[in-house]
């Protein structure tokens, strides 16, 4: 082959291999969605909950003898102390093994950066991707109030979530869904009496909720009450 | 070497480059968790280096890899040229994404390093395929 040939070939090459990479530095520099996404703060939580069945906000098997419903607001530490510490084990304890099913009961106490990531929570709910994203709004919590909770931080924490449509979850944040699961959660809350977070509520398939005491915020401080009722 | 040897080559190692990029593409539409050993499979996946204009780059790989595959069965002149296009443009880009690796995004995919190598071996295949055309 001439050495024409050679050269047509090692430039093109180059050409294409130039090309290729600026394309790759535009999405990565350029704001792109997952612009910051390595930045997260990224827990295992799609491993985690792989393979456990998500409904909206209801996380492990319909027929699970016991329902848990968690109160809690993405701007709270203490909540997002509980996730990091107790969830991991209760799920592996009680979710994944069908004994309980967990319910997340947003509640946006602290202000509208917590209505904002409810938002986003609640429709990536609608993905069966609650659980991942509430997840990661813990894992990078901002500082309280500071408009931590802006639409590119939603962006890379959606983009974080295997199998999200961010797109269609940012879209369906004001939808009549989403309004209903926060106004479920606030009515639930009004009706157990609950003023702060986290705070437990939890019942026998087809029983009344009660609230739940906790007593540290790792796993071991809901243990008996999981337990005692699953004795029942 | 003779020519029938090389497309040989170039088939094999296309043939393991398809599979690889194959599972990567698998994976990522599939919310599969990726076998890794080097802990860093997911995190590079995730990064914006794993996307190009919104196409995930293990389909890109897929892609180039069947085409090389493709070349393997031909004599002709056209394939040989083909060939060496795509695997130098590939053995550059894959060069650039394990920097990308290794320096920015801190974290090194097995499943990319093992793709890297099978795009190099290819490049020198193809290349060598040039010369004996």
């Amino acid at each position: 082959m001439s050495r024409r040939t050679y050269a047509a070939v090692g430039t093109i090459a180059l050409i294409v291999a130039v090309a290729l990479i600026a394309a790759s530095l535009i999405g990565a520099r350029g704001g792109g969605p997952a612009a910051q996404a390595e930045q997260l703060s990224v827990n295992d939580a799609s491993t985690l909950l792989r393979g456990i069945p998500q409904s909206g906000p209801s996380l492990g098997r319909p027929t699970a003898p016991v329902t848990l419903v968690e109160f809690a607001d993405p701007q709270c530490p203490y909540c997002a102390q509980w996730s990091q510490q107790a969830f991991p084990e209760l799920v592996r304890d009680y979710v994944r093994p069908g004994k309980v099913r967990v319910v997340f009961a947003g509640l946006a106490f602290i202000g509208p950066d917590s209505d904002e990531a409810l938002r986003f929570a609640f429709a990536a709910g609608r993905q069966g991707k609650l659980w991942e994203v509430v997840d990661l709004l813990y894992a990078n919590q901002g500082a309280e109030n500071s408009d931590w909770v802006s639409e590119d931080f939603l962006r890379e924490v959606g983009d974080a979530v295997p199998g999200l449509d961010v797109e269609r979850a940012l879209r369906e944040t004001s939808s009549p869904e989403v309004e209903s699961e926060l106004a479920a959660a606030k009515d639930l809350q009004a009706r157990l009496g609950v003023d702060s977070t986290p705070a437990f509520a939890a019942a026998r398939k087809g029983g009344k909720l009660s609230p739940v005491q906790i007593t540290s915020l790792d796993a071991g401080g809901i243990r008996p009450s999981l337990d005692g009722l699953l004795a029942r | 070497m003779t020519d029938r040897r090389l497309r040989l080559a170039v088939g094999v190692l296309s043939a393991a480059g398809a599979a690889v990029a194959g599972y990567l593409v698998y994976a990522r539409y599939t919310d599969t968790t990726l076998a890794c050993a080097t802990g860093g499979c997911e995190t590079v996946q995730r990064s914006d280096y794993a996307l190009i204009a919104g196409i995930p780059v293990a389909v890109l790989g897929l892609g180039a890899y069947l085409v090389l595959l493709a070349t393997a069965f031909s004599t002709s002149e056209i394939a040989r040229v083909v060939g060496a296009v795509v695997a130098g443009s590939g053995t550059l880009f894959a060069a650039y994404l394990l920097y990308a690796q290794i320096v920015v995004i801190d974290a090194v995919c097995q499943w990319c390093v093992a793709s890297d190598v099978l795009i190099f071996l290819l490049a020198v295949t193809c290349v060598l395929r040039l010369r004996s055309g």
